[in-house]
């Protein structure tokens, strides 16, 4: 609860912060309040709360390791927009204060108990996205992104709305524990399951999943990259710990007729993310396409509700999101250097500049989930849970599909190790290597313990 | 007081809902102007509204009607948002025609 | 019949007819004016189901203020004209086909209902201010607060987004 009111604030307070003539000092203190927010957010894992405000907003291990990793992914983030928005000063407190409530919405989509909270974050967090995604306004591609991420942002809001309102209308209480009670009761009336079918809709819309991915290529490779980061990071990590609570843990038993449903749509969202991805020649429309394969391996945990698919969730995000921010954090760099978005871009890097070299292949072969790093182990709970779970089949289908996924993460690295056809010499801002660091390190850890990221 | 529900079928407000959704989903897929699409998505708004405050009435419960508040706020916030969306494009390509946007296409 | 039954026929109606309207009408201007009747009809079921409070804000927000906001830009952007050209037939036709699948779906399955039940059974006035009022800022404080960061980012971002730039002097 104080994690979401701190951040609210902070918000505020950067809004605010150009008035007080406090422009330069906005994004250190940002820093430095996310890192004391993150630090009060730790204190409460392991602690037993009682439900705040008539059971609006529920803290639990689950919601308090998702709000620390949603934290981090914000600070990561924010530290690059230092550099990234050198160009336009005076408007870098807006920027800073509409990432802040992005993360606002954020969070609360991962500690909501009730359909109030859920809708007003997902509505908060979207919002900001549209946003987001055209403040680079004199370009078309970027006002084109926002436009379409509205329209179908904003289409499938209505469809989630429609949902809730048929699920309260069948329960009648927006209230999670209640609807759980409806869900798992004597056979629940037929507007309730037409209202968990219009509520999957809207998330599967959300979380880009085949057949409602076509969005997110456009959006992703329109919108300014760090934006294109964010929503890639934060806004799906929240949009899955959201789709979990509410499929996994509140309509399990009503949930579970959409379990044939749900297992196809993994199957088809891994294999059209995946050869979509193969043919691209654009490395921000690329990631783009390896968000939509790695939403249908987080989707799986939604497919399995046990004791332990939340960990393996929570295991599957902290991989993607921190290798996707090395990833994304060194392509920046390498695009503001030259210009271009292609796999051309990075022709020779190893030779420019080896350490950002060695950053990208860490993070590649993170996602790509070969040993040692993070990645690797997320594929393997999440796969051998599956396994457990009786989806054999699925199971073999993803790893068959991530052998093929090898192609086009190791282009890049290809790429990169080949001879330069120019010796410009190439120096990243340092924010940029750091944040990569950061992040690679942080992925080495969980892959040589991934058992500080369980949640208990 | 004669209350409505017990004359009128809370059946029929479904149905009614149900009609002035789907016309709003089939505005959305149909037309190519942008506002127009915008309307149609306050029309789905709506329509899960007048549901709500049905339903409100029906459950003898003010926790549905509060929920039409936060509908209206986001709608209000949307329509905002999108309106602005729609003049940036609308400043650098001349059109508010949704097929017009091509930059991004492969 | 009785009267409540021929005024709730009436609205719903103007309702559906007003909202085929808005999608069919060719001109933007005559599509907002029919929305408006739409929502004024909409407004009028909820006097029926005895919310009058909503009734009010209904009308303040709806046919107020998005309403405006959408004339507005028509008459900035200088769309009321009739230029909108038709998608490919073979999209008109998948919106159709895919509209009326859902609607028979919506419909079929709401008809179908049987075991919807009302959960309480008191008889409190629960559509006026202070019964609204006392929920919203008791019960619902939490989110009543946290909408306001939405309408923040919102505000921020609009004038973000539309505010012309400075023209860069050399």
């Amino acid at each position: 609860m104080k994690t979401l009111t701190y951040t609210s604030l902070l918000g505020i307070f950067c809004m605010l912060a150009e008035i007080l003539n406090l422009r330069k000092f906005i994004i250190p203190i940002a820093l430095v309040a996310l890192c004391v927010i993150g630090g009060l957010t730790y204190c409460d894992l392991n602690v037993h709360f009682e439900p705040f405000f008539s059971d609006m907003l529920r803290v639990d291990n689950f919601s308090t390791s998702f709000s620390l990793l949603l934290i981090v992914i914000a600070i990561l983030l924010i530290a690059l927009s230092y550099d990234f928005y050198t160009a336009q000063k005076d408007k870098i407190s807006d920027y800073i204060s509409i990432i802040i409530f992005t993360l606002c919405g954020a969070l609360a989509l991962v500690s909501f108990s009730n359909m109030t909270m859920f809708f007003i974050g997902l509505e908060v967090m979207s919002i900001s996205f549209y946003i987001l995604a055209g403040t680079n306004k004199r370009e078309v591609r970027s006002n084109e992104a926002a436009m379409k991420y509205f329209l179908m942002g904003s289409f499938a809001s209505g469809i989630l709305l429609m949902g809730i309102t048929l699920i309260y209308g069948a329960s009648g209480s927006f209230n999670l524990a209640t609807i759980a009670v409806y869900a798992s009761g004597q056979n629940p009336d037929i507007t309730f399951y037409i209202g968990i079918i219009l509520v999957l809709v809207a998330l599967l819309f959300k979380v880009s999943a085949v057949p409602f991915h076509f969005w997110a290529p456009d959006v992703y490779e329109g919108s300014p990259m760090l934006i294109t980061a964010l929503m890639a990071t934060l806004g799906k990590v929240a949009s899955f710990a959201a789709f979990y609570k509410l499929f996994a843990v509140c309509f399990v038993d009503a949930g579970s007729h959409f379990k044939l449903v749900i297992a196809i749509v993994v199957a088809l969202t891994i294999l059209v993310g995946n050869l979509s991805a193969i043919r691209q020649d654009s490395f921000k429309r690329m990631l783009a396409f390896s968000g939509v394969t790695n939403a249908g391996f987080m989707l799986f945990a939604i497919l399995l509700p046990n004791e332990n698919g939340g960990s393996a969730l929570f295991f599957y995000a902290v991989a993607y999101a921190l290798s996707s921010i090395a990833a994304f954090a060194i392509a920046i760099a390498v695009s503001k250097f030259s210009g271009s978005e292609k796999f051309d871009a990075f022709k020779g890097l190893a030779h420019k500049h080896p350490f950002s070299a060695i950053l990208l292949t860490f993070a590649m072969i993170s996602i790509a989930g070969i040993p040692p790093f993070a990645g690797f182990f997320a594929k393997y709970f999440i796969l051998s849970s599956a396994i457990k779970g009786g989806y054999f089949w699925l199971a073999v289908f993803a790893i068959i599909n991530s052998v093929v996924a090898f192609y086009y993460y190791f282009k890049v690295i290809i790429m990169m190790f080949s001879k330069p056809e120019n010796e410009d010499s190439f120096s990243p801002n340092f924010v940029y290597i750091t944040v990569a660091s950061i992040a690679v390190l942080i992925t080495i850890i969980a892959g040589f313990a991934p058992g500080v990221f369980f949640i208990h | 007081m004669l209350a409505i529900l017990d004359v009128v079928s809370i059946k029929y407000y479904l149905i009614l809902s149900a009609f002035l959704f789907t016309i709003g989903v089939f505005g959305v897929l149909f037309r190519r102007n942008a506002i127009t699409i915008f309307m149609c998505v306050e029309l789905m708004l709506n329509s899960v509204n007048l549901l709500l405050v049905a339903f409100s009435t029906y459950h003898h419960d003010a926790s549905g009607q509060v929920f039409v508040f936060f509908v209206m706020a986001v709608a209000a916030a949307e329509v905002a948002v999108g309106l602005a969306i729609l003049v940036t494009i609308f400043r650098n390509i001349h059109s508010v025609d949704i097929d017009d946007l091509k930059a991004l296409k492969n | 019949m009785s009267l409540v039954e021929i005024t709730f026929l009436i609205l719903s109606v103007i309702a559906i007819g007003s909202a085929l309207m808005t999608v069919l009408s060719k001109n933007p201007i005559h599509s907002a004016i029919y929305l408006l009747i739409c929502f004024s009809s909409i407004a009028g079921h909820y006097l029926l189901l005895n919310a009058q409070f909503l009734f009010i804000v209904h009308i303040i927000v709806y046919s107020g203020a998005i309403m405006v906001l959408f004339l507005t830009t028509l008459m900035l952007l200088n769309l009321n004209e009739e230029t909108e050209q038709h998608k490919p037939a073979m999209a008109r036709l998948g919106a159709l086909v895919a509209a009326i699948i859902l609607g028979l779906v919506l419909v079929a399955a709401v008809s179908k209902t049987a075991t919807l039940m009302p959960m309480n059974n008191n008889t409190v006035d629960i559509g006026s201010i202070k019964a609204l009022g006392k929920v919203l800022m008791d019960e619902y404080f939490y989110p009543f607060e946290f909408i306001s960061i939405l309408l923040l980012s919102a505000m921020v971002g609009v004038v973000l987004l539309t505010k012309k730039e400075k023209t860069t002097v050399a």
